[in-house]
């Protein structure tokens, strides 16, 4: 026994065996480090990877092989390269587009539909390639699908539009939907970036752009505001309420004393939160300390609708998005589940980037009208005469 | 002549010069040190104090205090010890930290309060509610967004919370003097607050 151990001991001293392992370790790291070329992940509405493409960057765009259109999208699409002519003909979902290498222009079944692009598809190393724009912009028109794009994670989401025809009543499809852009007018610009963005507008262009969408889906969305006007909280409270909203969504722009704080939260008006009002017995506010308690009646509502908009935005952020909950002016008066979204932070360059970018607004809208529609279509609805109004304050806590 | 040269050359005169002398070189040592100890006195002495109702002539000693600051790098509000000669009485001693925090700028850490903003008045009720009245530079300053103001808030709180573990429960944030329901939009300040 004891001899055995020693000659262990002598071929694998302790030391030994630790630098064999490290040196292993450190092989594998490298090796993994060399064969890791940047990819593009491409998923479905449930998160399962359809496929990973390696891309190639020209002048910072994102490039991908015409290929990644038969994996990631239609099994059965053909193309046809003329090299002397930099041609490009695919044949997807019973369409013909036409492409030139170098040449923005998408030509969809001999001009019915003609797309531009920001940037052109390229021949790089002899083999055409299609910016990521083309996948981003032009899938949607091709077939029922929505798309979503990371940039940060290099992520592309595609998920059929049919998935929408959620199996939701009558009563449902009917509800309004109150999204209110923050701020406004030449009063109220909210926070700013240093490039000069205003809160107050990029909020509205998304508002817009939610409301602009929901008319595909047959979903009623008001806005508190549609133009660059200043609207005061009970102004936003009374438009909700006048128009029997059964949510309510408050889109702002984040700020903070730290570009290093980045991408997206979402608020629900607790008064218990973290800080949280006084806990008095004393009527002191009377009137206010109702209307607390009626959006207090909403706080599980409103919980579960942020859930489902984290679930559905987290797919368009970099990091997992925060739920945060304490006293919020914006949302203490509304009778309905309510939340507020900060779109990412105007003190930030990269989230300033995004937020100035037309398509990342665009794929924003998407999300929230996805989440509305799975939070509306998840409620167990009560019948109008005894709507939520009815909650007990006690199902707060 | 003989009798002046006679004086002069006098050992009397000789050892009255010499004792004058000595007298005036001591006096002006003397002087010149009483000026200078006077000097380093002025110099040594702190910064001077608010006026309080109670002042004393003895200065309060020098005590540690934390005020709590944004770092940059955690993104945390996290606590910088201060050296502050506070006073005993609460409301004197909750003025002063206050100030200081509105104030403080150190070179690793962001300050959340607005720049420009002070401190008007303070004053801790029976409930052992603070109130805080600040300049309008707090919310006409700030910069915006739901997070810089959760900031601001958090910093002036914790900064309170961690002086008067005992003294102060809840604080009501005032702007010139009047309840003002929210500094930039989105944290609700209409009523008092705690952690
Ligand atoms: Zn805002």
């Amino acid at each position: 026994m004891t001899k055995t151990r020693n000659n262990f001991n002598m071929w694998f001293p302790p030391f030994k065996s630790l630098s064999i392992f490290l040196f292993i370790l450190i092989l594998i790291s490298v090796t993994h480090g060399i064969a890791q070329a940047p990819t593009v992940r491409f998923v479905d509405g449930e998160g399962e990877t359809l496929a990973e493409v390696e891309f190639k960057l020209h002048q910072e765009i994102v490039y991908l092989p015409v290929e990644t259109l038969k994996t990631a999208f239609d099994p059965e699409m053909t193309h046809e390269y003329h090299r002397p002519r930099k041609q490009l003909i695919l044949k997807t979902k019973g369409k013909e587009l036409r492409l030139r290498m170098g040449n923005t222009t998408v030509n969809i079944d001999s001009g019915k539909q003609t797309f531009t692009l920001p940037a052109p598809p390229l021949a790089i190393e002899g083999q055409p390639m299609l910016p990521i724009h083309f996948f981003r912009k032009i899938l949607a028109h091709l077939d029922d699908v929505e798309v979503l794009y990371n940039p940060n994670l290099q992520r592309i989401r595609i998920m059929p539009k049919t998935a929408w025809a959620l199996d939701v009543s009558d009563d449902t499809r009917e509800w309004t939907i109150i999204i209110d852009p923050g701020h406004g007018g030449e009063g109220d610009l909210g926070c700013k970036s240093q490039n000069g963005l205003h809160e107050k507008d990029i909020v509205l262009a998304a508002a817009k752009e939610i409301k602009k969408l929901s008319e595909q889906h047959q979903l009623s969305i008001h806005l508190t505001r549609d133009q660059d006007t200043e609207k005061t909280l009970i102004q936003r409270v009374q438009t909700a309420n006048r128009e029997q909203g059964r949510l309510f969504l408050s889109l702002h722009c984040n700020a903070s004393f730290s570009p290093n704080h980045k991408g997206m939260r979402l608020y629900i008006n607790n008064p218990n939160g973290q800080p949280r009002f006084r806990t008095s017995e004393m009527p002191r506010f009377g009137k206010k300390r109702l209307n607390i308690l009626n959006q207090a009646n909403y706080l599980k509502q409103s919980k579960n609708f942020a859930n489902v908009l984290q679930k559905e935005l987290n797919f368009l952020a970099e990091n997992p998005i925060v739920i945060t909950e304490f006293p919020i002016i914006t949302l203490s008066d509304v009778s309905m589940p309510a939340v507020l979204l900060e779109l990412g932070y105007l003190s930030n360059i990269d989230d300033a980037k995004q937020l100035s970018n037309p398509d990342h607004i665009s794929e924003l809208a998407v999300a929230i009208i996805r989440a509305i529609q799975i939070y509306s279509a998840s409620v167990n609805q009560p019948s109008k005469s005894n709507g939520f109004s009815e909650r007990k304050p006690s199902d707060t806590n | 002549m003989n009798l002046l040269r006679k004086i002069l050359h006098s050992r009397l005169f000789m050892v009255w010069g010499i004792t004058l002398v000595v007298i005036i070189i001591g006096l002006a040592i003397t002087l010149v040190l009483i000026a200078h100890s006077k000097r380093t006195r002025i110099l040594d002495a702190p910064p001077k104090l608010p006026d309080t109702p109670n002042t004393t002539d003895i200065l309060p000693p020098p005590e540690q205090v934390n005020i709590f600051l944004l770092n940059p790098t955690s993104l945390e509000i996290t606590p910088v010890q201060v050296e502050l000669r506070l006073y005993s009485e609460p409301t004197e001693r909750l003025k002063q930290i206050v100030s200081a925090l509105v104030q403080e700028t150190l070179p690793n850490y962001r300050n959340p309060i607005p720049r420009g903003t002070l401190l008007n008045e303070a004053y801790i009720d029976s409930q052992k509610t603070a109130y805080l009245d600040f300049s309008h530079h707090l919310a006409d300053g700030h910069i915006g967004g739901t997070t810089a103001e959760l900031l601001t808030v958090s910093a002036i709180l914790k900064t309170i919370f961690d002086a008067f573990p005992n003294e102060i429960i809840h604080v009501q944030i005032l702007i010139d003097g009047k309840e003002k329901k929210t500094l930039a939009g989105h944290l609700n300040l209409s009523q008092p607050l705690r952690f």
